[in-house]
């Protein structure tokens, strides 16, 4: 459709974009980032900040870029000496009353009125001979800090709660220099959603209560994940310091999550700095279990699956990879059962503003990998089953005690492969360390049957490994020939095999946001 | 700004109930939206009480299908608007430019002397007066306007603050 | 009849005809005056034609702009299908006006009529007055108006029996200058914070509710029934010369002057006509400057005001603008610092809080000016205004911004003596250090 693109040249570069696109957009195309805070690709743009003013060609005036659509043959004009006064202005503005408080505070490293100010500010400042504004820190709710001394009155997060969340809990107060954001005493800011405020905000006033002083933004390291929170698969980055996750922040997918992810997801990761984990394989040597090397694990693990006698039973942990559950499920033969457990939880709590966006009541992230793969999510009857199997793979499932006491005293032979140190199941035969979601690259499956990659944030403890590579291994046989998969690209292959749906798909094709599934097509299904 | 400390209002009694809830049931016929009836509401809250307590912003909130931190915004960004108590004669005295040009702030002066007022924004102590400079109240012709709660009263000189406070009892 | 001084014969009294006659104020008294035979007349007419009658007028916009009113009526779509608005500003509080105060006080149904007349030329049904928060006189008074109007069927279902419905709704204000701004106005109609917004859209295609909108001050309005009444022709030859800017206009006249008053001109009278007419500062003193178009223009000196000729291009000419036509008049006795401060903390008092520049600059600027008041300031301090001012103006969404910066500017140019006096010391602070 050439007849809807416009063409415009911005610092020099042509580039043809869709008509209606605005300037600052259409400068990220050419790699031009125009400096703003108020506007934000996921809000409506207020355009109040002044930060992005352009100068546009035969235009009187310095245009707003956020607001400003293209128009066919325009020049804009990102660093001349006047667009730059106006935001070396802008930053002056800002800064008068900002507390230089970078040393302490949480933005520091990744604030944007850090960034700019080195960039193009002013190297001294011309308010000396006044006191700044001062006003106490507010508790604004269960999560969030309000340091009003160093809001810029972007109006982001205002925005936010009253466009995409539809709940206006904040509000701009007073006017003029005197003005806050502000919330009612009676109320907290306590939507689900609410906590997508601290990472909108484009410096450190409002801020995490769960991250406060936890770390500097230069010292964590930053992943490529997926929310294992639910079944909504909201794309994330993890940051990790030391080999600990600290923080869970969205990652901007326009198909899944745009840039937001619920609180619920966000503040559930402790889980995965678990210091109780399943560090070695152990195998059980009379009634008590002994770590032993890889090999003799998996070569025992073979056996154990070739000697089992009777049906076999497949119990898994919903967070666990595409991958994993794959290759452990082509372990067992066809007519196994495999099942996942799905945590239910409440109604959910959408994300008024986004379409297909909520926190999900299924509080998994790959039920729908594990359907396209033959699990079922009929756990109290897998478990039933499981008491009279002849085989009982575990992957890594949480169970409850009265089903751990259960399959405990059940009859069959049972692995475990397992993230956390298990002392109940006193009769398995072999329990083997795996790693987390956080340990791991891998795939889930979202509610849209969207595959989505994520990548391994921080190590393995000790000796666990992920579930596919044992279930490879195991699947290759032994010996020095053997063709088992070396990485989670490679089990993600294997998949196709087994399972049509997947045939086709790589992680390469799959890049960083992922793509859907045809579940309708005549190959796709759960045939093995 | 000293501001009286909040009388506690052991039972808040709604304001639109009675002829002022169909009052505010016309005025939504007036308007496409209900929310555009937020400015009417509040005028209506004060007029009844004398300033917008937390529990008439939530009120008009509820009535508006607003929250209370949305109708705290608008409040706020008005000058009119009491979110405290104030004396039963709230006086603006405007002070800008050409009224300044005109001797206005003599004429603040003596307001606040004859009120008893010790400071802008403060209550007078027998809670008569409160006392606040305005901006531009557009009657710069007629220097010094002041308004007594919705009494306009134009040309004002300290010599006639006296007699014109006499009448405020 | 003039109000408060009696009307002086060098004006041209059409819309003032009736300041100072509580007569007028009623229903019966209007049209005993003449009352509603223009609304009656356009209602005859077509919309287009009111429309062209008021574009063949020259009839420009009286709230400070001075856009073309017949023209801001035609961008209204038509057969759109979707309601339209008209929103009257009677939201009047640029420091130095208070001449559509007088014609709502004086003259309720001429403002009601001319409402009824521009609702009916832009297709809508409802049009809001929005009057400022501070104006409880003439809010009464308008009140009253509007319910005889409904009660005599100018106004309602069948506005004067045309089958057309007019309604006419006030709506008060609360308290901040900056809903004199079109924009903001809409927002503070629609119970909102009176934040001006970003234009594109324009109100004519996204104003009050999102719908079609026209904005017209009350001078503005209050002057269509007179050119329905006499006809186009008749108001464009109210004119001195320039027939750009054609018809009477109200000169509110403020500060150092011997009769404060709203004087009714022709457009195109020279400023030192006005100045007769008005007495001049008081006795003994000197012209020394005027601010001629509320406080939101550049200051002018003395001379440069005698020979100002007053109309929208006569003023431009002279370095300032129109406005509103709000003339703050200062004698020799004036101290322009201060009173360059004093509009500083005002602006900085109504900023909004949207944009950077205003809500940070107009305090600064404020707070530079006290300091240097007080006998604290440098000589640096002037470039820094200067160069603040240069940063707020024409980079925010509104004018406020660049409104503080006008008297900054054309006070240090025209009066920077005054300035280095306190930065010297030669002149003893006049306020006291912060």
């Amino acid at each position: 459709m050439a007849e809807d693109l416009v063409t415009v040249t911005i610092e020099g570069t042509r580039i043809s974009v869709p008509k209606g696109t605005t300037i600052i957009e259409a400068a990220k195309q050419v790699g031009v980032l125009i400096p703003h805070y108020c506007y934000h690709p996921s809000l409506p743009a207020p355009a109040v900040c002044r930060m992005c003013l352009v100068e546009v060609e035969k235009a009187p005036k310095l245009m707003p870029a956020c607001v400003t659509a293209v128009a066919e043959g325009q020049v804009v004009l990102v660093n001349s000496p006047r667009a730059q006064k106006a935001r070396t202005a802008v930053l002056e503005f800002l800064l008068i009353n900002h507390p230089l408080d970078c040393p302490i505070c949480d933005q520091s490293g990744e604030c944007e009125l850090q960034d700019y100010t080195f960039q193009e500010g002013r190297a001294a400042t011309r308010y000396s001979q006044y006191s700044k504004r001062y006003n106490p820190v507010e508790d604004f709710g269960p999560d969030i800090l309000y340091v009003t001394n160093r809001c810029i009155l972007c109006t982001r997060c205002v925005r936010f709660m009253s466009d995409v969340a539809q709940t206006p809990l904040l509000n701009v107060s007073e006017r003029g220099d005197r003005a806050y954001i502000g919330i009612d005493p009676g109320q907290q800011l306590d939507h689900p959603w609410s906590d997508n405020v601290v990472d909108l905000c484009p410096v450190g006033s409002l801020l995490s209560k769960d991250f406060l002083h936890k770390a500097r933004a230069w010292d964590l390291d930053k992943t490529a994940s997926i929310c294992p929170g639910c079944t909504q698969g909201c794309n994330i980055t993890i940051d990790t310091r030391d080999e600990a996750v600290v923080r869970l922040r969205p990652r901007p997918n326009y198909e899944v999550n745009r840039h937001f992810m619920c609180d619920h997801g966000r503040l559930d990761y402790r889980w995965l700095n678990r210091g109780d984990r399943a560090e070695a394989p152990l195998i059980r040597q009379g009634d008590r279990h002994v770590a032993i090397d890889w090999d003799t694990a998996l070569d025992r693990m073979g056996e154990v699956i070739r000697e089992a006698a009777g049906p076999a039973v497949l119990l898994a942990s919903g967070r666990a990879s595409t991958e994993s559950l794959g290759l452990v499920r082509r372990l067992l033969p066809a007519e196994a059962r495999a099942a996942i457990r799905v945590p239910i939880v409440d109604e959910e709590a959408p994300l008024a503003g986004v379409p297909n966006l909520a926190l999900r009541r299924e509080r998994i992230p790959n039920l729908h990998g594990a359907r396209l793969l033959g699990y079922d999510t009929d756990w109290a009857g897998a478990i039933e089953a499981a008491t009279t199997a002849g085989l009982v793979v575990l992957l890594d499932p949480e169970l409850t005690p009265e089903e751990e006491a259960a399959l405990a005293t059940a009859p069959g032979r049972l692995v475990v492969l397992t993230t956390i140190l298990q002392d109940g199941l006193r009769n398995a035969e072999l329990i083997l360390p795996t790693t987390t979601m956080a340990e791991e690259n891998g795939t889930y499956v979202n509610r849209d049957h969207r595959v989505q990659r994520f990548l391994q944030a921080k190590s393995p403890p000790g000796m666990a490994r992920p579930a596919w590579w044992v279930a490879g291994e195991v699947l290759a046989g032994p010996g020095p020939d053997a063709d088992a998969p070396t990485s989670a690209a490679e089990a993600f292959d294997l998949l196709g095999e087994s399972w049509p749906v997947f045939a086709g798909v790589t992680h390469a094709a799959l890049g960083l946001s992922g793509r859907v599934l045809d579940v309708a097509a005549p190959a796709a299904g759960v045939a093995r | 700004m000293t501001a009286a400390a909040h009388p506690p209002e052991e039972a808040y009694q709604p304001v639109f109930v009675g002829e002022r809830r169909a009052e505010l049931d016309d005025l939504f016929t007036k308007y496409p939206t209900k929310q555009a009836c937020l400015l009417p509401a509040l005028w209506m809250v004060q007029d009844a009480r004398g300033w917008i307590s937390p529990e008439g912003i939530n009120e008009v909130a509820q009535v508006l299908e607003l929250t209370p931190a949305y109708v705290r915004g608008v409040i706020t960004f008005y000058t009119m608007y009491h979110t405290h108590p104030v004396g039963r004669y709230f006086i603006q005295v405007c002070t800008t430019s050409p009224c300044g040009l005109c001797g206005a702030e003599e004429t603040l002066a003596a307001i606040l002397r004859e009120t008893g007022c010790l400071e802008l924004g403060a209550t007078s102590p027998d809670g008569r007066f409160t006392v606040v400079e305005a901006e531009c109240l557009g009657a710069c012709g007629f220097a010094t306007p002041i308004l007594v709660n919705n009494d306009f009263i134009e040309s004002v000189t300290p010599d006639r603050v006296a007699d014109i406070l006499r009448g405020y009892v | 009849m003039g109000f408060p001084h009696p009307s002086d014969p060098r004006e041209t009294v059409v819309l003032s005809q009736y300041f100072g006659d509580p007569g007028a104020r009623t229903y019966q008294g209007w049209v005993e005056r003449g009352g509603y035979q223009a609304l009656k007349k356009a209602l005859g007419m077509g919309p287009e034609e009111v429309i062209n009658e008021v574009k063949a007028s020259g009839l420009r916009g009286r709230g400070g702009a001075g856009f073309p009113t017949g023209l801001k009526w035609s961008f209204m779509p038509k057969g759109d299908g979707r309601p339209h608005y008209l929103v009257c500003n009677a939201d009047e509080s640029e420091p130095g006006t208070f001449k559509d105060r007088e014609i709502m006080r004086w003259t309720p149904h001429a403002l009601i009529e001319g409402c009824a007349c521009g609702a009916y030329a832009i297709g809508a049904e409802t049009c809001y007055i929005y009057i400022r928060g501070e104006f409880t006189e003439p809010w009464t008074i308008m009140s009253l108006a509007v319910k005889e109007a409904y009660a005599n069927g100018v106004l309602g279902a069948d506005a004067m029996g045309s089958g057309k419905r007019i309604d006419i709704v006030l709506h008060r204000g609360a308290g901040a200058y900056i809903c004199g701004e079109e924009t903001a106005m809409l927002n503070s109609l629609e119970g909102r914070r009176g934040n001006p917004r970003v234009k594109p859209p324009f109100p004519a295609v996204a104003g009050a509710f999102a719908q079609p909108t026209t904005v017209n001050n009350v001078e503005t309005l209050a002057a269509v029934p007179h050119i329905l009444n006499r006809g186009a022709a008749w108001y464009q030859s109210l004119c001195r010369g320039n027939p750009k800017s054609t018809g009477t206009k109200l000169f509110s006249v403020c500060g150092h002057v011997q009769r404060p008053g709203n004087y009714e001109i022709t457009l195109g009278t020279p400023f030192s006509e006005l100045y007769d007419m008005f007495g001049g500062v008081p006795e003994g003193r000197t012209l020394k400057a005027v601010i001629p178009g509320g406080s939101s223009v550049p200051i002018l000196t003395a001379d440069e005001m005698m020979n100002t000729v007053l109309d929208y291009e006569g003023v431009i000419a002279s370095g300032s603008m129109l406005g509103s036509a709000g003339m703050i008049v200062m004698d020799n006795t004036t101290d322009i610092v201060y009173q360059v401060m004093r509009l500083t903390k005002f602006y900085a008092h109504e900023s909004c809080a949207q944009c950077t520049q205003c809500r940070e600059g107009t305090g600064w600027t404020s707070r530079i000016l006290q300091r240097m008041l007080s006998g604290q300031g440098s000589e640096a301090d002037l470039d820094l205004l200067l160069d603040l001012a240069d940063n707020m103006t024409g980079t925010t969404i509104c004018v406020l911004s660049d409104s503080c910066a006008a008297p900054v500017v054309s006070g240090i140019k025209k009066f920077r003596s005054e300035f280095e006096a306190y930065i010297t010391r030669a002149r003893q602070p006049a306020l006291i250090a912060v």
